[in-house]
Order: structure tokens, then C-alpha cells, then sequence
């Protein structure tokens, strides 16, 4: 492979400069030509492997892979120099010349003609035979080798391509084809293996009574046109890319504007964007105009949780870069990469610093919201613009005549002389939470000889009521509503958010001509604000009546230059009303501007300046080694990338060479993911692992024929949903062979299609359809099913109830880590935890006590029986049942199901009968 | 299940992940890598997940019940004695300024609740857990505890998962994964939360991971019944068995058509179990047939209603003992209502106001279910672990009256099944700052409950992503010391 050559002049290198050094007492070479099996291996077995071997890797190291051996374990001080025997720190460790490290540490040492053979097999190149795999920058495994072209065999019996390669398989095996599935079977399979929904009946009995010679063609063109596949196969990919909707860890907050990433997905793959554009703008979308598609980066979890202790934050930040780099090598390369975190990578070539050169072009990458670059809609904002011109100029003309608005620091109500006992204050909003006031002071009518004073002090026996006060809290009492100080520290606060009331009552009688009054006069605070308050004043209890209050006020936060004591008058209520409702309405348009203009944000990822990259050792945060630069993989030529390089440019060189025609990788994982979804297993059994720990493909030729195809006809995903589902493979009936079984019961040979319960989207999914409530609507935030308890750390409870508002398509439910779906989520359903190439399949009892006895699955299930009666006015119940099994399974009932069935519902209705139905086998079941 | 539904014509083999449904075929093929190490992986019938399964070797714990204290319990102020922090009271902890989880430290602080010599052993534990003080005997400590990080959610997730990360199988998972269940209306494994609510990390603390859904938690308590267990209220029980006899008769006509399916027969038995475990499990959350003394024993009679609450949890985790369920967590604080040590262990402001709450609640429940347990001779077979996410530190935070979190040393016990008692291993500095001698990582502990249990913590494994993902990741020996 490319990498080699340059090594191999390195080590050339290094042999001429230090060939000449060699300690004097270290034994010279052997000289005769070493072999491996014959002359080494029985030194390490001996003294070496009971620690460095199969069995026990002590720091990481092992001598019977070539690879470790020669680039080191956790230390990667490279311990074997190839044709440097001398230079070779291995040597030196079992010859006792480094006074730090003695091998081995117990037991006999190695004699000197051991040593002078070790010395010898390095000096010659320090050659592995073949089964001590590769060197960490070489490496035999199937998948990174370049895509073989094979001519798809002829068989007999007719096919596509396809059916070539599994057919000669098959024949291999002596097995053959099974026939081909009825009409009914192929549309339910179809339809709920590409749009996760049932056909109607209506759909499946056109197609059985269509004649084309097409149909079927035609059956499946439909389909992969129809906007529900967008849906369908995005879930999947959400799956891969531990998509969800919330932070995960223990606060585990909202994302709530993390669909439009989902959208990206579901309008990308209905429009079959090509694939290597679809990997390209999840990495680096902000460059070519799809900025929804790095919601990628980020879908994974993030810890809010934030401490002043170092250590916590530097791994909290490794953490992040992991769930990057993993996600990426599991999702595009189908290579564990985050196994090279702490070591070089034990199985496949992928060296530690590769590792960290990975997450070096993640490393500006953050956990955040970012505006989605979308084009600005000129048209729309000049009409906002228009009205919100018409608007402050109303707004303007109005406010001349009103008083000021309130503000946080003073307010002056003037109104005519009036007898008091009482004064009320009273607020019914606040510009956030409970409202504050500082201080309410009360003036006398001034006289000649008697100037004005402040007789709501408490020294003047003022006593003050209230609604209610917040606290205790030493800050906020209700005394200091009349105590002479201004402040926030000497307030009163309501004990309920947006309203309350505070009355002062006097000693005696008093004329009283003016009310000032704040939040802070202090000027340090201007939240909790009265917006809207009234002021009353009594002279006997409860004779009331107003004397001030937002009633004549400009509105909040609007702006005038009227003189603050100006008398208060009630005949501008009108005139003050109109002019709130134009000032909300400016505040709405303003923000419907806004964001129309900047466009919508979204959880995609900020990017910043990247910081230097280190290697760490053992991957930890607090021991950084060398600075690395950004790149890929070694093994498969990555672009050279500078230190510096700028943040997008690493992303995008990136993504770029990830689906470059030479990459091998990249079209095997994307084919064989593709298969995996429509067989039930890939042809490589572990889609998210190619390497050398995954298994092999089962049809080596087939996945490489297809991901040639897929490379070179423009990576269109459709045309290869095409070729697959017209092949005679895929159209196979699913019902066992005795023979077969036999042979291979797990269908890896595709003898039949493999038929299998449908995943929990599916299940749910069909049952509205079933039903008939499916909202279809596509797009935009998803559907709650949880209720939350907002805390600093939320709680999500399940919903007791569903609405109409639930019954879109299951990949709209907002997705919360940790919490289930109670019914579907016991469905094998991914959390978005963890990236989850492939879902575990299991059969649980709570799986049955959900759709025995959720709520959900008894509403539909009423939903199916009312639908069964409108269906079939005037009908028998023996019509009925026949339409609900219709409906339920696609097909005509057996007269033994009308007769069972009609006697269910005779005695318990027919929601009994659709519980039933729900709940069974074949509704569960893709055929 | 009908004798049409054979599935003995199948061999499970390999990785359960695939097989709970289709079967890999590692056998005709020979491809795939993944057995290479040959890692010991249960073969589960997917009729029955739950069947019980041989262990590695002869266990000596067939079952377990884990105390989970949430929030940091602070073993400074209950288990770990140590007279050199009361001595040095009032100074500061020597050696740099150390900024915790929350910030910079105050001084040395001296146990909140005086100790006392207990039992034969003289053990010293604080008059926090008097009733399980009186316990010593009976238990095996393990004071050299360390975790992975300090933070509460994270940390839960070791302890019960052995990753810092969500979406890793539990411990609990595992065990019922290899080992199934005894009893067969019940689920293998049962997680009860405390009366107040989940714990930080929620289900995670017992959720499967990767592994098969059949191998989670199943969460409930005395109070709060498993979730649509009971027949809907709006369905009479005769309805409700004719749907039921409907729904079968439907399934084994579908069966008819694929023959010998794993799968298919799979979810016809899932809805047995189901019908079983609606009897089974109001019956046994029903604790009115429990004698007067059982009830006084655990203070289920408490006016206190929490440790009342409690209380209820502790019987019922002796039930499910009885019952032959696997593997019982049992949950001791919450963050449903309310956070930083209101419902939980996590005093770090007023730790002494906190825990004068919290004691009670857990200390004779707690003891309560361990002497019940040692009285039926249930302890036998039976392995309980006390356990917190990590400890809290020897000094208070600076300008408070509690104490931050540390993960660097802490305390565990277990008792009963195999275990030395009264055993102490391990130890925390002088201030019980940091674990000295020798330090037991949470995977050690794990390793060691495996082991107990008669599992090979290196061989019990699952494939995941190009890994062989075990409990104890790559880490983990089993605490030999400790052992009967």
C-alpha cells in the first residue's frame, strides 16, 4: 500500500547513520539468513509470550503480532528498529543494557546466542511470518484491499446480478432458489420494508390485479418515490448515528431544535442525494451549503454538567471528540476507531497517532447551536418590514398623549387629591417571575405651610399587607415594602410568578395626592417588573377605587419623553390599549424579522478556532505526548494536512477523502448497510465493523460487485434499492424448507427471504395505519410522549394520555435519552446512547404486557373496531371482522376466522377483536 | 408451548444479540471471526431468555442484592473510622490546594456522627447506621474503592455499568444474561427505586445496553407496580381471556405457515410469561401476609412514611429473593424530588441537617432485610452489596457545612454468599482522602460479585461494534483477599 515505500526508506536511513553504534557488549549477528518459526519464535515462547503473547499483553505489548511488536504497546517507543538490531531497545531490554527495563523480569535471561540471533532477525528486517499479521501501515485484511470487479457468473434461471452471485452460492451449497412470493405478500413486504408502513388493501388488490408485465417494477418505483421512504430509511441512519433529542447524562435537557437535522436526513434520501454528498455534508455541510447535515457531529450526548476540577473537564472534552471520531469510523468506515484511543489498535492497522489525528479535525467542534445558512426570503421581509414601519409610526402618534412607561428604577403616579385609609397595590404581570418592589411611598397633598410626606413609612404606623411574600429570605420581606430603603436587598417579593398584591393601611385618614414607586432604585436590577398593576385607594375597607395604573401608560418597553409626574387620567384607556396591542405587535414582527433574516438556528455544531491536538497517553487527558497534526488514516493515503490547517478545510479534506473512488471502505459499509436493512443481516454480519474483528462477508463478490456499482454510477441509494428489490433473491418467499433449514437455518445464504418481526417504529407505525389516525404529516419538531418535570436535572414521565398530537410517525417522537417509549421503547428501541449499527432483536414479556395493556395500543385498537363500522355500512359483524383482518394483515379472512372472530366480537365487541389483532403475530411480521 | 413449535432442530450458538431470532450461522459458514477468543457466551433458547443457565464454575452466590445509596454516602461519617481526622479537626488537608467537583476545599472535618466498637469484631461504625452497625459481624468491608470520575451521573453509570458513558449493559444485565433466572414468573432481574423517585441516571443503572431487551431491569417497588401489568380496568377478565385465547389461536395458524420459527414461538411464549407474571407479581408485592414482627423488624411500621416506604422495598427485595429472582438493585435516594442532597446522600452544604433525614430512613430497613435474610437462611446463597457512587471528602467545601464529592477512595461491603466476615480490606489514607492500600477499582468489585457468582469476568462477554465488551472493560481482578 501506498504508506510502505517511505517507511521503508526511513528505515533504510536509520540503518546507514546508526548501523556502526553498536554497544560492545552486545554479541554480533548470526550470520546466516533467520527464519522466524525456525530461530525466533522459540526465544519468545520461552521467555517472552507468558507475558508479551496470545494469552497476556502486559502495557500492551505483544510479540506475536507484528505490528505491536515493531511499533510498541502503551510506551510506542518503537522497541524493534527493522534492520537496526543494535538500535533496537528490545535488544537492549533482554540483553540487560538498559538500566531501567530488564527482560524478562523473572527467570532465566537469554544467553548470547540468543541474543546474537534476535540481533540478526532485526538487522535482516525483523520479518513476521504471515500469520503474525501486518505491520501497523500494511495489512492483508479483506476490507481495506481495493475493491475487487467481478463479472456477476450466468446461472440458470434468470435474474439480475444479484441473483448471480447468491444463486452460484446457493448451487455451492447444493441448495436452490425458494419460488417466488405471492402478489399479497410482495406489496406487505415492500411497502413495510421500504416506507415501514402497510399497504392499504385497496394498494395490494390493484397490484394482484394488475397485468403489466411491469407491475411489479412499477409497484417498486412508486414506493421509492413515495415520501415515506425519506422516513423510513432516515431512522435507520438515526440509529447509526446515535441520533436523540436531549443531552443525555444526568441533566439530560431539550435539544429542541435538533430535528432539523432529522429533516436533513428525510429530505436528503427522498431526494437520493449521493451518497458520498450525503457523508460529505454531515461532515462538513457548512462548506457546500447543506449546514442542517452536521447535526451529525453532534447528535451524540453531551455532558452539561461543569466543574472547576480540571480533570473533569479535560476528559468530559476527550469524551466529546470519542463520540466524533467513533461515530464517524463506525457510521462511513465500519472501523472501530475509538479502540486506538489508549493503544495502537489491536486488531486492525490503525495506529494510536491516527487516532488523534482524527480528532484533531474534530478538535474545533462544539456542542452547540448554529444558524442554518438558508437563503433569506427578500420577498417576505419587505412586507414585515412595511408593517412594522406602520406600526411605530400608529404607535408614535398614540403615545404622545399617554404617560410614561413603567420602569425598573421610578415611577411617579400623580392623580387628584383623594381621602385614604387603604392603598392597594396591585399586579397581574411582570416582565419574568414573581413581581418586586422596592419601596411604596405615599404623599400627602402639599399646603401652603404643609409640604408633601411620605406617609406610608412604617415609622409614620403604616402597617403592610400582602398576598402572599416570597422567601423567608433575609433580602425580601414584606416590612421592607415601607422601610425607607431602596434596593434590591431591601424588597418585597410576591410569592407567585407574574402577580400579588401589597396594601398598606394608614394609622388615620390622610389626602393624599401621589404614589412613586420601583423595582430597584438602585439601578441593579430590572427584572421582575410590574407590567401591568393597578392602584386602588379606600377610605372605609373594601370601598375601592382606582387611581393610577397602566391604564393612561405608554406600554412597556416602548419609548416617550412625556414628563414623569404627568397627572394620571382615565379617560385614555382606549388609546393605552391600542397602543399594547401595536407594541406586542411590533415585539412579534420584530422577531418574525429577526429570524426570518438570520434564519433558523439549529443544533448542528459551532465551530471555533481548533486548539493543538496531542497524543495522550493511555488516552489520558493529563499526559500529552507529541502534537499531532489533523489526517486519516495512514493505511489509505489520507490528505496531507498542516498543523494549522483552518478548522472547515480539516472537516472537509476529511469527508472528501473518505468517499474518494480509491477508498475501499467507504461503499463496502454503505452496500452491505443497505443489505443488512433489507436481509435482516449484512453480507458482512456486522455492519458496524469491517475490520479485522467484524465477521467476513458472506458473499465476498456480491458486496464488492455492488459497491463498485455504487461508486461508479454516481452513489445513487435508490438504484440500488431498485436492484435489490427487483432480484429474484429478494422476491423469494419467505415460508422454510425442510431441506434448507437443513443446510443453513439461519438464511445467510439466502435461500428465502428472511422474514422477521418488524422493528418498534414499524409496529407502531402500522398500527395508526391500521387504524386509520396516522397523521402523515413530514417534517419539523417532533411529538412529546413524556411530560417533564424542569429541573436543573429533568425527569420524563410517560404521557397517560395520547392525543391526536401523537399519532404522527414514530421517527417524529422526540427522542430522549434514557427514557423508552413505554410500549415501543421495550421494542429494542436505541436510546441514541450508543451508535447502533445493528438493533438486537429480543422477545421480552414486558414487550406483551405493552401492547396487551397500553393505553396507546387499547385507543388504536378502538380506533381500528370504529373504523371497521364506518368501513362497512350496514354490514354483518362477520363484515366487519373481515374488513378488520383486511385492514390488520392485507389479506381476505379464512372462514374459520370469521366464524372464531364473530363470536369474539358478539360477546366483547369489536375493540376485543382488534386488541387481538394488534397483537398478534402476523401483524407484527414482515412476511 | 405446543409440541409443534420444536426448536430443537436449532442449535443457538454464538453471539444471543443475533440469535434471540435468527441464528448466525457460524457453523456452515465458518467466517465469522468473531469467536476468536473464545469468550463464554450463555446459549439462550429465545422462548425462554430467562431459563436458568449453568454458571462458569460452582457459584457461591446464587443470587444478589445491590444497596445502591445515591448521591454519595459519605463512608467518612458511617464505616470508615479514622481517628487521625478527628485529630486533626479544624487544619487543612495537607499538600496543595485541591480543587474538587464543586471548587476549592475548607478544613478537615471530623466525622459528623460519633463511632462505636461493634459486634465481636469491635468494628468501629458511626451511629449514622446503628442498625447496621450492629451487623458488623456479618460483614466484609472493602475501604480502598476508587472511581472513574466525580460527577453523580457518570459515576452511577460505573458502578453499575463499569463505563462512566450511558448506554453500557448494568451489572444486573449481565448477571441475568448468563445466568437467567430461578424463578419463572418473575423477571431475572428487578430494579426497585427508592420511594421518592429514580436515582440520577435512571434507568440506565439497569438498563440492558447492548445486550437483548430481555436482559433489562424491570423497575418497580412496593408502591409503583411494573407498568401495564394489571388487565386494564375497562376490559372485564372474561374479555380480556377470550382475546387472549383468540390472539394464541391466531398465532399458532401463523406458526403453520413457518414452522420450527425461533422467533414466532418466541412471542406465543412471551405471552405466557406475561399471564404468569400478572399473578405472580401483585402476589408479591402484597406484603399483608408478612407477621407483625417481619414488619416491625424492617420498620415498615414507621410513621415516618419514607422509611416506612423504604421499608416496603427492603421486604420486597427478601421476596424476590425468595422468589428466585437473580439480581435485585435496590435503591436508596433519588433525584425525582429535588436535588443536591434533599432526597439523597449528597450533602454538600449542610450534610449533617441531610443525613439526620436520610439515616433513618435507610439504616433499619436496610439492616432489616440483612438479619431477615441471615434468619431464613437466605444469606447462604446469597450475596448483598452495599454500595454509593463514590465518598465524600474528609474536609468540608469552603464556606459550607458538607462535604464535595470523592471518588478517589471510598467504602463498599458486602456479606453473606462467600464473602469473609467480619473481613475489612483495603484502607484510605489517615484522613480517608485517597485509597493507600491496596485500591480497588469498581471493577475489581465487579469482577469479584461475577466471580461470587460463579462468572469469569474476563470470558463473559458480548459482541459490540468490533468489540468484546465486558463489565469490567479491559480492567478488573477479582479481590482474592475477600473470598471464604
Amino acid at each position: 500500500m501506498t504508506g510502505f515505500r517511505p517507511i521503508a526508506a526511513a528505515i533504510l536511513g536509520l540503518a546507514v547513520t546508526t548501523g556502526h553504534t553498536a554497544p560492545p557488549d552486545l554479541p554480533p549477528a548470526v550470520k546466516r539468513q533467520i527464519n522466524f518459526d525456525r530461530d525466533v519464535r522459540p526465544i519468545f515462547v520461552k521467555h517472552c509470550f507468558s507475558c508479551h503473547g496470545p494469552k497476556r499483553q502486559e502495557s500492551d505489548y505483544r510479540l506475536d503480532r507484528a505490528r505491536v511488536a515493531v511499533s510498541g504497546g502503551d510506551l510506542q517507543q518503537k522497541p524493534i528498529r527493522p534492520g537496526n538490531g543494535a538500535a533496537s531497545p528490545l535488544l537492549r531490554y533482554v540483553a540487560g543494557l538498559d538500566p531501567d527495563t530488564r527482560m524478562p523480569p523473572k527467570g532465566p535471561r537469554l544467553d548470547r546466542k540468543q541474543l546474537a540471533v534476535l540481533r540478526a532477525w532485526i538487522d535482516q528486517g525483523a520479518r513476521f511470518p504471515r500469520s503474525a499479521g501486518d505491520s501497523m501501515t500494511r495489512t492483508s485484511h479483506w476490507s481495506f484491499q481495493p475493491l475487487d470487479r467481478p463479472t456477476p457468473p450466468k446461472i440458470r434461471g434468470g435474474g439480475n446480478p444479484i441473483d448471480a452471485f447468491v444463486g452460484r452460492r446457493l448451487a455451492k451449497a447444493k441448495l436452490d432458489f425458494s419460488p417466488r412470493a405471492d402478489r399479497r405478500t410482495l406489496a406487505r413486504r415492500l411497502h413495510l420494508a421500504m416506507l415501514g408502513l402497510p399497504p392499504s388493501p385497496e394498494t395490494v388488490d390493484a397490484f394482484i390485479a394488475d397485468l403489466h408485465p411491469a407491475a411489479w417494477e412499477r409497484l417498486v418505483d412508486g414506493v421509492l418515490a413515495h415520501p415515506h421512504y425519506g422516513e423510513r430509511w432516515t431512522r435507520h441512519w438515526l440509529d447509526v448515528v446515535r441520533f436523540a433529542e436531549s443531552h443525555g447524562f444526568e441533566t439530560n435537557r431539550e435539544r429542541t431544535n435538533a430535528w432539523y437535522y432529522r429533516d436533513w436526513c428525510v429530505e436528503a434520501l427522498n431526494a437520493d442525494m449521493p451518497y458520498d454528498r450525503f457523508v460529505v455534508s454531515q461532515l462538513a455541510g457548512d462548506a457546500i451549503g447543506e449546514s442542517a447535515g452536521t447535526g451529525f457531529l453532534v447528535a451524540g450526548p453531551y455532558d452539561l454538567v461543569k466543574s472547576p476540577d480540571v480533570s473533569l473537564t479535560l476528559a468530559q472534552r476527550q469524551d466529546e471528540l470519542a463520540d466524533m471520531v467513533n461515530t464517524t469510523g463506525t457510521a462511513v468506515l465500519g472501523l472501530t476507531l475509538g479502540c486506538a484511543r489508549c493503544h495502537n489498535h489491536k486488531f486492525d492497522p490503525i495506529p494510536q497517532t491516527d487516532y488523534y489525528a482524527l480528532t484533531a479535525v474534530f478538535a474545533g467542534v462544539r456542542h452547540a447551536d448554529r444558524p442554518l445558512d438558508r437563503p433569506t426570503p427578500q420577498a417576505q421581509l419587505a412586507v414585515l418590514r412595511k408593517q412594522l414601519a406602520g406600526h411605530r409610526r400608529q404607535l408614535a402618534e398614540l403615545i404622545t398623549k399617554l404617560r410614561l412607561p413603567v420602569n425598573a428604577k421610578h415611577n411617579i403616579e400623580k392623580f387628584a387629591p383623594t381621602r385614604a385609609r387603604f392603598v392597594r397595590f396591585t399586579i397581574r404581570n411582570t416582565n419574568s417571575s414573581e413581581p418586586c418592589l422596592d419601596e411604596l411611598e405615599i404623599y400627602t397633598a402639599a399646603s401652603p405651610g404643609r409640604p408633601a410626606r411620605n406617609v406610608a413609612l412604617a415609622t409614620n404606623g403604616t402597617k403592610p399587607t400582602s398576598s402572599g411574600n416570597f422567601g423567608p429570605h433575609p433580602f425580601h420581606k414584606l416590612a421592607h415594602i415601607n422601610d425607607g430603603k431602596h434596593g434590591n436587598s431591601h424588597s418585597w417579593i410576591s410569592n407567585q410568578s407574574g402577580r400579588g398584591w401589597v396594601q398598606l393601611e394608614f394609622p388615620e385618614t390622610v389626602v393624599i395626592d401621589r404614589i412613586e414607586w420601583g423595582r430597584d432604585r438602585q439601578q441593579k436590577f430590572s427584572d421582575r417588573l410590574p407590567t401591568r398593576y393597578w392602584i386602588e385607594v379606600a377610605e372605609k375597607a373594601g370601598e375601592w377605587h382606582e387611581v393610577a395604573g397602566i391604564a393612561d401608560r405608554a406600554p412597556f418597553g416602548s419609548s416617550n419623553t412625556a414628563p414623569a409626574d404627568r397627572l394620571a387620567r382615565s379617560d385614555l384607556s382606549r388609546e393605552a390599549a391600542l397602543a399594547r396591542g401595536l407594541q406586542g405587535q411590533i415585539g412579534e414582527l420584530t422577531t418574525r424579522l429577526n429570524g426570518l433574516a438570520k434564519g433558523p438556528t439549529a443544533y448542528v455544531g459551532r465551530f471555533d478556532p481548533p486548539p493543538a491536538t496531542h497524543r495522550l497517553y493511555r488516552g489520558d487527558p493529563q499526559a500529552p505526548r507529541e502534537a499531532i497534526a489533523p489526517g486519516g488514516l495512514t493505511i489509505l493515503a489520507p490528505p496531507p494536512m498542516a498543523m494549522n490547517e483552518p478548522e472547515q478545510a480539516r472537516r472537509l479534506k476529511l469527508a472528501r477523502w473518505l468517499v474518494r473512488p480509491d477508498n475501499p471502505l467507504t461503499p463496502r459499509v454503505i452496500v452491505n448497510r443497505l443489505w443488512h436493512y433489507h436481509f435482516g443481516t449484512g453480507l458482512v454480519s456486522t455492519p458496524g465493523d469491517l475490520g479485522a474483528n467484524g465477521s467476513l462477508p458472506s458473499h465476498p463478490e456480491l458486496l464488492d460487485w455492488m459497491a463498485g456499482r455504487m461508486a461508479g454510477t454516481g452513489w445513487s441509494l435508490k438504484s440500488l434499492h431498485r436492484l435489490i428489490l427487483t432480484s429474484r433473491t429478494w422476491c423469494q418467499s419467505s415460508r422454510p424448507r425442510a431441506d434448507a433449514t437443513a443446510l443453513d437455518a439461519g438464511t445467510r445464504l439466502l435461500w428465502r427471504f428472511p422474514p422477521r418481526r418488524l422493528a418498534a417504529e414499524a409496529i407502531r407505525d402500522s398500527m395508526l395505519s391500521a387504524s386509520g389516525a396516522i397523521d402523515r404529516r413530514m417534517g419539523g419538531p417532533g411529538f412529546k410522549v413524556f411530560e417533564i418535570v424542569m429541573e436543573n436535572v429533568r425527569h420524563y414521565s410517560p404521557k397517560k394520555t395520547y392525543t391526536v398530537n401523537e399519532w404522527r410517525r414514530m421517527v417524529y417522537m422526540t427522542k430522549i435519552r434514557q427514557e423508552q417509549d413505554e410500549v415501543f421503547g421495550a421494542f429494542d428501541c436505541p436510546d441514541g446512547n450508543q451508535v447502533i449499527a445493528r438493533r438486537s432483536r429480543s422477545t421480552t414479556p414486558l414487550q406483551a404486557l405493552g401492547l396487551l395493556n397500553g393505553n396507546f395500543v387499547l385507543q388504536q385498537s378502538r380506533m381500528l373496531a370504529r373504523r371497521c363500522v364506518t368501513d362497512t355500512p350496514g354490514g354483518s359483524t362477520g363484515d366487519r371482522v373481515a374488513r378488520a383482518i383486511r385492514l390488520a394483515f392485507g389479506r381476505p379472512p379464512t372462514p374459520s376466522e370469521i366464524d372464531a372472530g364473530t363470536r369474539l366480537v358478539d360477546r366483547h365487541g369489536l375493540a376485543a377483536l382488534a386488541r387481538a389483532l394488534l397483537n398478534s403475530n402476523e401483524f407484527l411480521w414482515l412476511p | 408451548m405446543s409440541p409443534r413449535t420444536s426448536l430443537d432442530r436449532r442449535r443457538f450458538l454464538g453471539d444471543s444479540a443475533t440469535l434471540l431470532g435468527s441464528t448466525a450461522l457460524a457453523t456452515l459458514l465458518d467466517q465469522d471471526g468473531v469467536l476468536a477468543d473464545a469468550p463464554i457466551r450463555p446459549a439462550i433458547n429465545p422462548s425462554s431468555p430467562h431459563a436458568s443457565r449453568s454458571a462458569h464454575f460452582r457459584p457461591r452466590a446464587r443470587q444478589v442484592v445491590m444497596i445502591f445509596c445515591s448521591g454519595g454516602f459519605s463512608p467518612l461519617d458511617s464505616f470508615d473510622y479514622k481517628p487521625e481526622l478527628i485529630r486533626r479537626h479544624g487544619e487543612p488537608l495537607p499538600g496543595k490546594k485541591l480543587i474538587t467537583f464543586q471548587g476549592e476545599q475548607g478544613r478537615l472535618t471530623r466525622p459528623l456522627y460519633p463511632f462505636r466498637p461493634r459486634g465481636e469484631s469491635g468494628k468501629m461504625v458511626s451511629t449514622l447506621v446503628d442498625h447496621l452497625g450492629e451487623l458488623a459481624d456479618e460483614m466484609c468491608f472493602v475501604h480502598s474503592v476508587t472511581t472513574k470520575t466525580n460527577t453523580h451521573g457518570p459515576a452511577e453509570n460505573v458502578m453499575s455499568t463499569g463505563f462512566t458513558l450511558d448506554g453500557f449493559p448494568s451489572i444486573g444485565a449481565w448477571v441475568s444474561y448468563a445466568l437467567g433466572s430461578e424463578a419463572d414468573d418473575l423477571p431475572a432481574f428487578v430494579a426497585i427505586p427508592d420511594p421518592r423517585g429514580k436515582p440520577q441516571s435512571s434507568v440506565n443503572n439497569w438498563g440492558p445496553g447492548f445486550l437483548p431487551a430481555a436482559f433489562q431491569g424491570t423497575d418497580f417497588n412496593a408502591a409503583r407496580p411494573i407498568r401495564n401489568l394489571a388487565r386494564p380496568t375497562s376490559i372485564t377478565p372474561a374479555a380480556d381471556t377470550a382475546t387472549r385465547r383468540f390472539l394464541d389461536a391466531l398465532n399458532r395458524k401463523h406458526l403453520d405457515r413457518f414452522p420450527g420459527d425461533s422467533e414466532l414461538a418466541a412471542r406465543i411464549a412471551s405471552y405466557q410469561l406475561a399471564a404468569r407474571m400478572q399473578l405472580s407479581v401483585p402476589e408479591i408485592t402484597d406484603l399483608s401476609t408478612e407477621s407483625r414482627s417481619t414488619i416491625r423488624l424492617y420498620g415498615a411500621d414507621s410513621r415516618n412514611p419514607l422509611k416506612a416506604g423504604f421499608a416496603r422495598n427492603c421486604l420486597l427485595a427478601r421476596r424476590l429473593v425468595e422468589r428466585g429472582v437473580r439480581f435485585i438493585q435496590l435503591f436508596n435516594g433519588s433525584y425525582q424530588t429535588g436535588g443536591e442532597g434533599t432526597s439523597n446522600w449528597d450533602g454538600h452544604k449542610k450534610l449533617k441537617v441531610q443525613y439526620d433525614v436520610h439515616g433513618p430512613i435507610l439504616d433499619q430497613p436496610a439492616a432489616g432485610l440483612l438479619a431477615d435474610l441471615k434468619q431464613r437462611g437466605l444469606l447462604e446463597e446469597t450475596l448483598v452489596v452495599f454500595c454509593s457512587e463514590f465518598g465524600r471528602m474528609p474536609t468540608f467545601q469552603k464556606g459550607a457545612s458538607g462535604r464535595d464529592h470523592n471518588p478517589d477512595g471510598f467504602t463498599v461491603w458486602m456479606a453473606g454468599a462467600g464473602v469473609k466476615a467480619p473481613f475489612s480490606y483495603g484502607a484510605t489514607d489517615p484522613f480517608g482522602h485517597r485509597a493507600v492500600e491496596p485500591p480497588a477499582s469498581v471493577h475489581d468489585v465487579h469482577a469479584t460479585i461475577l466471580h461470587l457468582a460463579g462468572l469469569e469476568h474476563r470470558r463473559l462477554s458480548i459482541y459490540h461494534n468490533g468489540i468484546q465488551r465486558r463489565l469490567t472493560d479491559v480492567h478488573g481482578d477479582v479481590i482474592t483477599d475477600v473470598l471464604a
